[in-house]
């Protein structure tokens, strides 16, 4: 029995032995990493920008649906209840909420932590930079004043308050510039960014031209603005004094889409399109073009139409925004569907920034004498532009009809360009016309949905639920999504 | 260590007496259950200063006096008993109960059985008849209704259900609430619990509240359900027995539906739709599903215009449940064994779905000299085979299937699903947008396998006579693997032009978990000096837990009906999860008892864990608990035979939570997609982590009355408690613009006040008629005091529409929803251009989702062998989110769809707004769409038309038993012979407005397919299939 003293004794020494640090170090996840390097944190940010701007892989819909649904391109399909809050303009705290959400808790994030880094990793630095100016310009372009001098602190702020649009909207270009700037003075030991950009391949040359294809878009949006023309005139002196001027093609993310693969389709394709055994989704059913589109673009005798939307066998046919008792033959295989011009295959680039809308943009910063340069030429670039990535061939003879709107110098030269620019973006980045059309009323005469209860569409989104949860302290009220629009607007 | 023993040995001497004449020994065990009883009184009768108690093994020894003729035995709780020495050397015991009384002694913390009398915290015991009354196949959801302050939320109703186990509320935001099990004395799960099989249980004691479980550390601060299993012991002779049980399931109870309209959609007919909004029913034969070709082979469908009676219940079968257990046991003063083996097989109400497991269990122990070793192994194996949840293009559950079936339809008609020439077909089938659930069930299944491996080894040593040492080591073990699996679909678009193809996948998951604990204790009693007692336990505990879980998926498989991996194309998807953590505390827990009626206890417990940060990793907590026996301070409080006990009760105890498994640091994960060829990616956690974050300190205030009357014959318990939580481990909502979606950080303070009341007693008693009623009250709300500067709430699950959240100043868990503007009368506000409601910004407050109070009936009726028993419970003052109608209102089903025939109506009660603050009742502007869109796109988007009355009355139990006399059997080889009749929820009643489903489901999974935090209680059974009652008989053979 005296044995048993002893187990005892050895037992309480276990327990005694089990006190020391190292038996309670187990505290690591072997799942997951705690850091990890910058090449593997930057193609997650870009690949969650196609995702906010295009639509996520799941079919959440994102800027360039409501753009659409905004802009009267597409319409519903009978059979489907689908766009019903759209046809509404039901712009309420959970409309699209997401772009809010996603747009800072997905991709401004990522970025963030590069432009965190050291200076041996100035190029990825820059491109954090870069990416974080052309994101928030879209929050303000939706939402007016959002978090941003407080924003992505994490844990430092849970709750950031709001800052100026006007404010934010001026830091991005000095911001923008700073980025240009961070590429030029690298160390000499920088590390080189190679595939794991996914947009531009490590081309620092290429990130500097799209630097300057932001701040375009940044100005471009304050040109109607009264007061703003010295302003806007010197940083497109800038620009041009900088050097590397603008892109060249449309900028797009591709981390290797691949069409037969469910989880690694392109966003768009993956909602819109087929599924990796090819089946055509629910969304592309659901989702066809509107009457007024159709008409317009017949009207105007433009070569894109069979590739903005797929021709049915019995012709084109669209449906009115907002119908609610459709006639017969309105089903799916009756109504023009997306076309093979936006959805070209699985494996597409998912579109973030059109060469089209670079051209337009330039060709109305030289209409209204801010740079040098025809502004007919620019404009007929953009055209071409827009022709090239549907693969319509060669745009001149559509531009060289003397019809309004499509020829240069037939109308007014802003509302050509805006309207050629609400075309060229349809299906692709469409929130952009939505933006003109809120600063320009640029395309005139654009229907508005059926069961719409307001003599216009809305100008905005409004401050999403999660905010007004989690951050009440700093969300503005909610501001009149019909009539509050954003600065540039004004 | 060893300055510690010769302490323990000091106080042993010091309470060492000697005298007289002759020495009798012997040991006291209870008649009932064959467990020694420590701490009984032993006296000469007659000479009550010649006296011992027995000692922790039920043993004692005495010297008595030559004169002595008669030695008494008393305890709390058992009749006192009387034995005549005549010259007898060893005197055992054995002390029958006093009825009633029995549940006063108490099995406590590591399985140390203690008088109630000394327990300064309240404790209730079920014992194995009570909960085997009606045969449940959970030990669970037997308790229901039986323990005050005991709530079991039965969540869904499958054929392997979840039941979540709350005792006194809910006092954390984020940690768990749910009460800790202990089987055996050892820590062990809510699933190990569910994996018993009940008819291996010899009790349950609940320790309710914090106190009771100080020593359990930080998983003891929800209370614990101390559950004995058979031992054997009071068993002389082996018995084998046989318990056995056959039961039906059927739905209790469908959804209120209207019957007045049917297919169709903006009022028009439309033979395809889902929906039921079409014209009002006419009885005309019409058309339904697709116009089929000539020479099809079958005619286009037909079917009157009328709506089907029960066309959506008659889709559920009636499932059955028959259950069996073979048991044997046998037992000695020195050893003894218990062995079971059940096998249960479930069908369930849902067609093909199924359940069987099977039991093992060994439990045996053996007593040489000081030494006693006990085993107790139990090992379950069990099948689940159930229709899978991701039905369908859009992946839904199968109850959606069912309630997307118009009023008209037949749907119990179509089950020849793959029948080409038949209407259940799938090019076939009635409805363009959602499949027949029939072929749901045979294209879907979710096929899981699970086994658990409990063992229990420990050694007792008796150092001393005062001083007793147990070592117990425990496994609890889990693992298992699933598959599930869909079936692609393809649809001849002639047809079924609205159908999208269904694409096939599989999917293969495995999980482990291994949960290793070693516990040492030591254990002694002493005599301090004259009427001063001190009973001690010191011990260390130290824990390891492992978890590893790893998914499969591939996605459209190449060969039809073959389901393996190697079948999908594309790269299939993967991941694995582990997670490890350890833990081990020192405790110790002193008595001092003065004269058996004033007992101080003092407990301490220093933690450490591997979760939190090394220099904030370990941690003390204390309590201090006063126990004081009036009736035996004051003779005089005893009023004769009426008042014969009363013991009050006053603690405090603080206990803290500890953080999650790798919570402490912010981490990343691989993103989705990733890897794309060769380039990865990993995204930052979507939780922001508070450098600072510390353990959640939980503290307990109780008080507690315990009355006794008429020798035990009715008795009466009170307690009230109050617990503030703060530093609360929580994650709460940030602004997602922080670039986090949550903060994980210690916040506020959350404050629970409670009541509770037992009140029990035997009402008749006669020679051959006994009635018990049992009847339990408690009452809780839990108030957030303090959040933090600048945050009013915390959502435990939103949609962003309606969600369970911590609101400052208000009860928790709070409803939440968007509701209607109201004028100051409470009339609704309308838009005067559209005659439509208008609604407050954000989301309002509306109610509390667990109970005002709850109150429990039991009762038994028993006359001779024959025994009528059952328990009741009534919930109320708390509301639910009813998900399901809301999710279904698109459908056009609802009662309230019909309210005003389908016509555009004026909003009753309601007013226009003409100028700020002047509100003019609306007596001419009607809402438009009333035939359709005003229900699904203006009523569907006013959440709050979905949160409910939880109110429930529930009969959950009712037997009748019988146990054939020895008169008959006697002559048999039979022991014991019971048969019975059994219905659980035979009965239930819901408020008027409540008429969907049982309030206490909740929602596991939501619409998105996200996981409902377990305490987001109140988010209630999206698309969980309808509740079930049961009814069977049981049959126990002893042999």
């Amino acid at each position: 029995m005296k044995n048993i003293f002893k187990y005892i004794y050895v037992l309480m020494a276990v327990l005694l032995l089990a006190s020391c640090d190292g038996f309670l170090d187990v505290n690591t996840d072997p799942n997951n990493p705690t850091s990890v390097s910058p090449n593997l944190i930057l193609p997650v940010a870009q690949k969650y920008t196609a995702n906010v701007i295009q639509c996520t892989d799941g079919g959440g819909r994102r800027m360039n649906h409501v753009g659409n649904l905004m802009m009267y391109n597409w319409s519903q399909t009978d059979g489907f209840s689908w766009y019903t809050d759209e046809s509404k303009y039901l712009v309420t705290s959970s409309f699209y909420q997401y772009i809010f959400e996603n747009s800072y808790s997905n991709s401004l994030k990522q970025y963030n932590l590069l432009t965190e880094l050291d200076p041996m990793y100035d190029y990825y630095k820059a491109i954090g930079q870069i990416m974080k100016a052309y994101h928030f310009q879209l929050l303000v372009d939706f939402y007016g004043d959002v978090p941003y001098s407080e924003a992505l602190l994490r844990g430092g702020n849970p709750a950031p308050k709001y800052d100026d649009a006007q404010g934010i909207y001026n830091d991005l270009i000095v911001q923008l510039t700073a980025a240009i700037s961070t590429i030029n003075n690298a160390p000499a030991n920088v590390v080189t960014v190679g595939n794991d950009d996914i947009m531009f391949d490590g081309d620092m040359m290429e990130w500097k031209k799209f630097a300057n294809t932001v701040k375009l878009r940044i100005l471009t949006r304050q040109m109607s603005m009264a007061g703003r023309d010295a302003y806007i005139q010197a940083e497109f002196d800038a620009i041009v004094a900088e050097g590397s001027g603008f892109i060249t093609s449309d900028v797009g993310v591709n981390p290797g889409y691949l069409e037969a693969d469910e989880g690694k389709q392109n966003p768009l394709w993956n909602m819109m399109g087929t599924d990796a055994s090819g089946t055509v989704t629910m969304n592309n059913n659901a989702t066809c073009a509107t009457d007024y589109i159709l008409t317009y673009l017949q009207g105007t005798n433009d070569p894109r139409l069979n590739f903005i939307y797929e021709e049915p066998e019995d012709g084109h046919k669209g449906v009115p925004q907002g119908l609610l008792v459709y006639p017969d033959d309105y089903t799916f295989e009756y109504v023009s569907n997306i076309g093979p011009g936006i959805l070209k295959s699985g494996a597409m680039d998912a579109i973030i920034y059109t060469l089209a809308e670079s051209y337009l943009n330039q060709a109305e910063a030289a209409a209204r004498s801010f740079i040098s340069g025809s502004a007919k030429s620019l404009y007929e670039a953009g055209v071409q532009a827009s022709f090239d990535y549907l693969g319509a061939g060669s745009a001149s003879s559509y531009y060289g009809q003397a019809i309004p709107n499509v020829g240069w110098g037939i109308g007014d030269d802003i509302e050509t360009i805006i309207t050629q620019k609400w075309i060229a973006v349809n299906g692709i980045t469409a929130e952009q016309s939505w933006f003109d059309y809120n600063r320009t009323g640029y395309p005139a005469g654009l229907p508005i949905s059926l069961q719409a209860s307001t003599p216009d569409r809305p100008v905005r989104l409004a401050y999403p639920s999660s905010e007004i949860s989690a951050n009440g302290g700093n969300v503005p009220s909610q501001p009149d999504v019909f009539s509050t629009k954003v600065f540039w607007g004004n | 260590m060893k300055k510690l023993t010769i302490f323990l040995a000091f106080l042993l001497f010091v309470g060492f007496q000697a005298a007289a004449q002759m020495q009798i020994t012997g040991t006291v065990t209870g008649a009932e259950d064959g467990l020694s009883i420590p701490g009984v009184s032993v006296v000469v009768k007659g000479n009550a200063t010649i006296g011992t108690t027995t000692d922790i093994d039920g043993k004692y020894s005495l010297t008595v006096p030559s004169s002595a003729e008669v030695l008494e035995f008393s305890f709390v709780g058992m009749k006192k008993t009387e034995v005549a020495i005549n010259g007898q050397s060893v005197i055992d015991v054995q002390m029958e109960a006093d009825v009633l009384e029995m549940e006063q002694v108490v099995v406590t913390a590591f399985g140390i059985k203690r008088e109630k009398r000394e327990v300064a915290y309240q404790t209730e015991r079920v014992t194995g008849e009570e909960l085997l009354q009606a045969s449940p196949d959970r030990a669970a959801t037997a308790l229901a209704g039986k323990v005050a302050g005991l709530q079991i939320n039965v969540q869904d109703n499958g054929v392997n259900p979840n039941s979540q186990i709350l005792l006194r509320g809910m006092r954390s935001i984020s940690k768990g609430n749910e009460a800790l099990i202990v089987i055996d004395g050892s820590v062990a799960s809510t699933g190990a619990f569910d994996d018993l099989n009940p008819n291996d249980i010899e009790s349950i004691n609940i320790l309710k509240g914090a106190n009771a479980a100080v020593l359990y550390g930080a998983n003891g601060s929800n209370g614990a359900v101390i559950v004995t299993t058979k031992s054997g012991k009071g068993t002389d002779k082996f018995t084998v027995g046989i318990n056995s049980s056959y039961s039906i399931t059927q739905v209790a109870y469908m959804p209120d539906f209207q019957s007045e309209y049917g297919t169709g959609w903006e009022g028009e007919y439309n033979p395809v739709e889902n929906t039921n909004w079409g014209p009002r029913f006419d009885g005309q034969l019409r058309q339904v599903g697709p116009t089929f070709p000539a020479g099809y082979g079958l005619a286009t469908q037909m079917v009157p215009y009328a709506p089907v009676e029960n066309n959506l219940l008659d889709f559920f079968e009636t499932g059955s449940n028959l259950t069996n257990t073979i048991y044997m046991q046998g037992g000695s003063d020195d050893s003894q064994f218990y062995a079971s083996f059940g096998d249960q097989r479930a069908e369930g109400i849902v067609p093909n779905d199924e359940y069987r497991r099977n039991t093992i269990r060994i439990n045996a122990s053996k007593k040489i000299g000081k030494v006693e070793m006990a085993v107790k192994m139990n090992y379950l194996t069990d099948k689940t085979d159930v229709v899978g949840r991701t039905i369908g293009d859009q992946d839904r559950p199968l109850y959606w299937f069912v309630l997307n079936t118009s009023a008209n339809i037949p749907l119990s008609t179509y089950s020849n699903w793959d029948d080409p020439l038949d209407y259940g077909y799938a090019d076939n089938y009635y409805n363009a947008y959602y499949q027949n659930p029939y072929w749901a069930i045979g294209t879907n299944r979710n096929i899981d396998y699970s086994n658990r491996l409990t063992g229990n080894f420990s050694i007792s040593y008796d150092i001393t006579e005062n001083i007793n040492f147990i070592a117990r080591a425990s496994a609890n073990n889990t693992w298992g693997n699933g598959k599930n699996w869909r079936a692609r679909q393809t649809y001849n678009s002639d047809l079924q032009s609205s159908h999208s193809t269904v694409s096939s996948f599989v999917e293969d998951t495995q999980y482990k978990t291994e949960n290793y604990r070693g516990t040492a204790l030591l254990n002694g009693n002493f005599d301090l000096f004259e009427d001063f007692k001190l009973k001690a336990i010191i011990g260390g505990t130290a824990t390891s837990y492992k978890y590893y879980f790893n998914y499969i998926r591939a996605n459209n498989l190449s060969i039809p009906g073959f389901y393996d991996i190697s079948n999908g194309t594309g790269t299939p998807e993967t991941f694995v999860n582990e997670a490890q953590k350890r833990t081990f505390g020192y405790y110790g827990d002193f008595t001092f008892s003065y004269k058996n009626y004033v007992f101080l206890n003092l407990t301490g417990r220093y933690d450490w864990t591997s979760t939190l940060g090394t220099d904030d990793r370990s941690y003390f907590y204390p309590g201090v608990n006063l126990s004081f026996v009036a009736t035996d301070a004051f003779e005089v409080l005893k009023t004769g035979d009426i008042l014969t006990f009363a013991k009050l009760t006053v603690g405090n105890s603080t206990v803290y939570n500890d953080l999650g498994i790798y919570e402490l640091n912010e981490s990343y994960s691989q993103s989705a997609g990733f890897p794309y060829s060769d380039i990865n990616g990993f995204f930052l956690a979507t939780t922001a982590v508070d450098e600072n974050i510390t353990k959640e300190k939980l503290n307990t205030t109780e008080v507690g009355v315990n009355l006794g009357f008429l020798q035990g014959r009715a008795s009466l318990d009170f307690a009230w408690f109050k617990t503030v939580t703060t530093d609360l481990i929580t994650e709460t909502t940030s602004s997602t613009a922080s670039g986090a979606n949550r903060y994980l950080t210690n916040i506020g303070e959350l404050e629970s006040n409670g009541l509770e009341l037992t009140l029990s007693g035997t009402v008749i008693k006669t020679k051959d008629f006994e009635w018990e009623l049992s009847a339990n009250y408690f009452s809780n709300e839990t108030v957030v005091n303090d959040i933090y500067e600048g945050l009013n709430e915390i959502a435990i699950y939103t949609t962003g529409q309606f969600g369970v959240y911590a609101v400052k100043g208000e009860a928790y868990p709070q409803l939440k929803a968007n509701d209607y503007a109201r004028d100051p009368q409470g009339r609704i506000i309308i838009d005067p251009v559209s005659g439509h409601p208008t609604t407050k910004d954000g989301l309002q407050s509306l109610g509390k989702t667990t109970p005002d109070y709850v109150v429990g009936l039991t009762s038994s009726f028993k006359y001779k062998g024959v025994i009528l028993s059952g328990t009741m419970d009534y919930r109320t003052g708390h509301v639910y989110y009813e998900e399901g109608s809301d999710a279904m209102e698109f459908t056009g089903r609802s009662v309230a769809s019909v309210s005003a025939n389908r016509q555009d109506f004026v909003i009753p009660n309601s007013v226009i707004e003409t100028s700020p603050g002047v509100y003019v009742e609306n007596t001419n502007i009607p809402v438009s769409g009333g035939n359709q869109s005003y229900w699904t796109d203006i009523y569907n988007e006013v959440k709050s038309n979905y949160v409910k009355d939880a109110t429930a009355l529930k009969v959950r139990e009712l037997s009748l038993s019988y146990e054939l006399p020895k008169s008959i059997i006697g002559k048999t080889p039979l022991k014991k012979v019971v048969i019975g009749l059994v219905a659980t929820n035979p009965w239930t009643w819901l408020p008027e407005e409540n008429r969907f489903a049982d309030p206490e489901f909740k929602t596991q999974t939501a619409r998105n397919g996200a996981a409902v935090a377990a305490n987001a209680v109140g988010i209630g059974g999206y698309m969980e299939s309808p509740p079930v009652k049961t009814y069977g008989f049981k049959l126990n053979i002893e042999f």
